[in-house]
């Protein structure tokens, strides 16, 4: 029954090919894309139940389609693989994929370019599985470049406007979201180059009907050996792989120092922003680095660095998000704060952990942003916070689900949150030893929960501050998925309950992890960081429902810009580090385009080359148009000096 | 003796020349130019080419010659040139030039080794009519041929070029 | 005992006249005349050769340069009464039409 893995990417993938050549109307594309991943999640339960099947050793199903590449000693396989891992990793993506696209039929009704729209969702849901059912890195690589193109092709979706909400170009959003990536991805091609040169494949693990070795079981093989970098002394090989390997995560999951393209990608469709940068694109990096987690394991790998970047993301993403005024804005920092926990979890060694906060803030993040949605949706398409107010008598549903979103976010018991992050902050203090990760840790999480109730406060409480504006309730369709994923955000603490331990044996074949024993201390841990967090959330929503809740003014600064200045500014750019880039890089770049197309193409290689190479032909004929003067009288005395020449050559040659 | 008759041949082919050049009358020109082909044909006799002196003068002297005289007269082109000259400068520097080539050609001629002198031709009869015809028709009959079809052509050509009025009605 | 460089120079002096003439005469006919004298020059370096190496191939190719030569005339002519026609002059100088 392997067979059936392929069925999984094969549905989202037709229902790309159908909605791109063959569908016209936008009823049909909803549909269609919705059905196909509502089949590849059918598929994927499928593959569950037979991958129970599969011994439990040699936990994984497979399923070669071909042999891809085969060039003397290099030789990858198109190839498939479904174990645990990739199993936790497709329901993601086809369930709520799948609730996201049935939603999106009520969000994207009456948009200029439906057809488009569900097109290259497909195509993205198609190329993520491609990245989670890889057999071999190159074919990961394949999904991974598929998830960057297909974030460029949503966030543009509205490449004919020149500016929407809060401000950004589309078209430059896009741009800046691809060409980020792109950074990241070259650390990547880097590191399958030094992983095929040290182990000879590329290849996961053993494939034995194309006779392939895997790598990720000979991690140790290189385990002494060094880079030579010259003045710069000798770098563990190891430590370089995987060095390069958290360039590429920090490019696609938005962490320090690449996170600036995230913010912009709000451009996009909510719902886009809903399915690739909270469930699943950005999360793809988490999933490279559970995957290696044989090379991170190595004493010399990068791992600390690891995890220094997700605290650093963590802290400063949910400093940023405290001071926006953009609904979406502040969801994108809170992403970046969220995958810095999962990046920093997967740093430490704890990879359930990580995997275990992925899922669940794949489910409570999709919620947000499409409560979002539905916020933006009901009031017309303003998405400035300052604006709202009050909207919870005309918006009760989305109100509730926000809500519950927003208290899963901020690690509420008995929420979903609360119980993966507080498994990260406990490995960070007990297993990790590292104090002021935890530390730093629980900092985030309180300020987590303070903004969260800055934005419930602002957008729900208080009184109405736009006059022109009459909010109304979402549709059904986009509905029900949201009230699926709040159940989901409401019992998904089951995933890896403590005790229960679900996620844990689920993936134990996976990753060898021992159970987490749940100490008291822990417990202590916990209830101190839910107090923290759930005061600070009281605190967040007090003071912008109540207190400074007068001094909200269209147009106007956040009232706590008046207390805090400049601190306040700087985490409402994000700390600048946008601003650094465009700066540093962007500007110069284009300039030197600039200088290049207009100077150096059109006037140097154009005018000179081309347009003066015509000239001076012109001018020469011209010139030599001047001896046709039409008289034979003059002919013939030309003909006499050419005879003259050639005489006195042959007289004088002797 | 053929020294003699080869410079006074030979003075008066230049003179007819040099008359035909400087002549303002046309029809003068054409006279000095016959008194020239004769003056050649007779140089003819002395170079052993009996058969080219009498196509000299059939050919040359009798159907060209008068050719030009008839043009000439129909054109009624004897008057002299009239004096406006467009090119004045052209003259000199085409005296100087011609000189130049004279000067060249000279030089050419009277470097090289001497060639036989006439007196010492061992075959007098080498370019008899016999002989002649003999190489005519047999080594060189591909050029005869083609020659006749360049006759035709010539012929073809000065016919079409004045038919015009011929062959369309006159309304 | 003509030395054959006499005639050779001979040849050279009357094609000189005949380039002179080409250069130097505006009327068209006395133009094509120069032109025959020209030929006839190079006729007559042509047979003094043949006679120096007492081959006959010299004489016939001044014989195909003599027919070649009146086809010549009779065409050339024919055209000149042509232009005639349309220009009224014999004059060489004023057939420019063909100016660059």
């Amino acid at each position: 029954m392997n067979w059936i893995i392929w069925l999984i990417p094969a549905f989202p993938l037709l229902g790309f090919l159908l909605n791109a050549l063959v569908v016209r109307r936008e009823r049909d594309a909803g549909i269609l894309a919705s059905v196909m991943v509502g089949l590849s999640f059918a598929a994927t339960i499928a593959a569950m139940v037979s991958l129970e099947g599969a011994p439990a050793d040699a936990k994984r199903l497979t399923w070669t389609l071909w042999e891809w590449i085969s060039a003397a000693d290099f030789r990858v396989a198109f190839g498939l693989l479904f174990d645990p891992l990739t199993a936790v990793m497709a329901l993601l993506i086809t369930g709520v994929g799948g609730l996201i696209h049935v939603y999106s039929i009520g969000y994207v009704h009456g948009d200029v370019r439906p057809v488009r729209f569900f097109a290259f969702m497909n195509l993205f849901v198609f190329a993520m599985l491609m990245l989670v059912m890889a057999d071999n890195l190159l074919l990961l690589f394949l999904g991974w470049e598929g998830v960057g193109l297909c974030s460029f092709l949503l966030i543009g979706h509205y490449f004919d406007r020149r500016s929407v909400p809060p401000g950004i170009n589309p078209s430059d959003a896009a741009v800046k979201a691809f060409v980020v990536n792109r950074i990241g991805d070259a650390a990547m091609l880097a590191a399958l180059f030094a992983i095929f040169t040290n182990f000879g494949t590329l290849s996961f693990y053993d494939n034995p009907q194309l006779g392939i070795s895997g790598y990720l079981d000979q991690a140790f093989v290189v385990a002494g050996e060094t880079v030579d970098l010259g003045a710069f002394g000798q770098l563990p090989l190891i430590a370089g792989i995987t060095l390069l390997m958290l360039v590429a995560v920090a490019g696609k999951s938005a962490q320090l120092p690449l996170y600036t393209w995230l913010p912009d990608a709000m451009a996009g469709p909510t719902p886009v922003s809903a399915l690739i940068h909270a469930a699943t694109m950005v999360t793809s990096g988490v999933y490279l680095i559970v995957r290696n987690h044989t090379l991170f394991d190595q004493p010399a790998s990068a791992a600390p660095w690891v995890l220094v970047i997700g605290v650093m993301t963590a802290f400063i993403g949910a400093t940023a998000a405290v001071a926006q005024l953009d609904i979406k804005r502040v969801l994108a920092y809170s992403t970046i704060s969220q995958l810095g926990y999962m990046v920093a979890a997967v740093g430490m060694g704890a990879y359930v952990a990580g995997m275990y906060h992925l899922l669940t803030h794949g489910l409570f993040k999709a919620l947000l942003f499409l409560a979002a949605g539905s916020v933006i949706h009901g009031i017309g398409g303003h998405q400035d916070m300052r604006r709202m107010g009050g909207l919870r008598d005309d918006l009760p549903t989305t109100f509730r689900l926000y809500l519950i979103g927003a208290l899963a976010l901020s690690g509420i018991f008995p929420l979903a949150g609360f119980w993966s992050k507080d498994e990260i902050i406990a490995h960070a203090w007990f297993d990790a030893r590292s104090p002021l990760a935890a530390i730093i840790l629980i900092l985030t999480s309180a300020i987590t929960a303070f903004y969260m109730g800055r934005q419930i406060g602002m957008i729900f409480f208080g009184r109405p501050r736009d006059p022109a504006m009459h909010a109304h309730e979402s549709g059904s369709t986009m509905r029900w998925p949201m009230i699926a994923l709040a159940g989901g955000a409401l019992v998904g603490g089951l995933i890896n309950f403590p005790g229960l331990h679900w996620l844990n044996s689920y993936l134990r074949p996976v990753l060898q992890e021992p159970e987490v024993i749940y100490t008291l201390g822990m417990g202590i841990l916990a209830t101190i960081t839910t107090l923290v967090s759930a005061g600070a959330a009281y605190l967040g929503w007090k003071t912008y429902a109540r207190d400074l809740e007068p001094r909200i003014r269209i147009g106007k600064d956040d009232p706590a810009f008046r207390y805090l200045g400049d601190l306040w500014r700087g985490m409402e750019i994000g700390w600048g580090l946008d601003w650094l880039y465009q700066r540093v890089f962007v500007r110069p770049y284009r300039a030197a385009s600039v200088f290049l197309s207009q100077v150096v193409d059109r006037e140097g290689i154009d005018g000179v080359l081309v347009d003066g190479t015509a000239h001076g032909l012109i001018r020469l004929a011209q010139g030599l148009r001047l001896l046709q003067t039409g008289y034979v009288r003059t002919y013939a005395l030309m003909f006499l000096v050419g005879v003259i020449i050639v005489v006195a050559f042959f007289a004088l040659r002797g | 003796m053929e020294l003699i008759i080869f410079l006074i041949t030979a003075a008066v082919a230049i003179v007819g020349a040099a008359a035909m050049l400087l002549s303002p009358n046309a029809i003068h020109s054409a006279i000095f130019l016959l008194i020239n082909f004769v003056a050649i044909s007779v140089l003819y006799v002395l170079l052993y080419a009996p058969f080219l002196f009498a196509i000299q003068l059939i050919v040359y002297a009798g159907a060209i010659i008068v050719l030009f005289l008839f043009v000439v007269m129909l054109l009624g082109a004897e008057r002299a040139e009239d004096a406006r000259e467009r090119f004045a400068w052209q003259r000199p520097l085409g005296l100087t030039l011609a000189a130049t080539l004279l000067g060249l050609i000279g030089y050419i001629a009277l470097r090289g080794p001497a060639p036989e002198a006439t007196a010492t031709v061992a075959d007098q009869q080498f370019a008899s009519p016999e002989r002649i015809a003999e190489a005519l028709f047999t080594t060189y009959l591909l050029p005869f041929e083609i020659t006749a079809f360049l006759l035709l052509a010539a012929v073809i050509g000065v016919v079409v070029l004045h038919m015009s009025g011929v062959l369309r009605p006159e309304t | 005992m003509v030395p054959t460089s006499y005639y050779i120079l001979l040849s050279a002096l009357l094609f000189t006249f005949g380039v002179v003439g080409v250069i130097t005469r505006r009327n068209a006919l006395v133009l094509f005349m120069s032109v025959e004298l020209m030929l006839n020059s190079a006729n007559l370096a042509l047979v003094t050769f043949a006679m120096a190496r007492q081959d006959v191939a010299g004489q016939i190719v001044v014989f195909f340069v003599i027919v070649v030569a009146a086809a010549e005339v009779a065409v050339g002519l024919a055209l000149l009464v042509a232009i005639f026609r349309t220009k009224r002059t014999t004059d060489v100088d004023e057939i420019n039409a063909l100016r660059g």
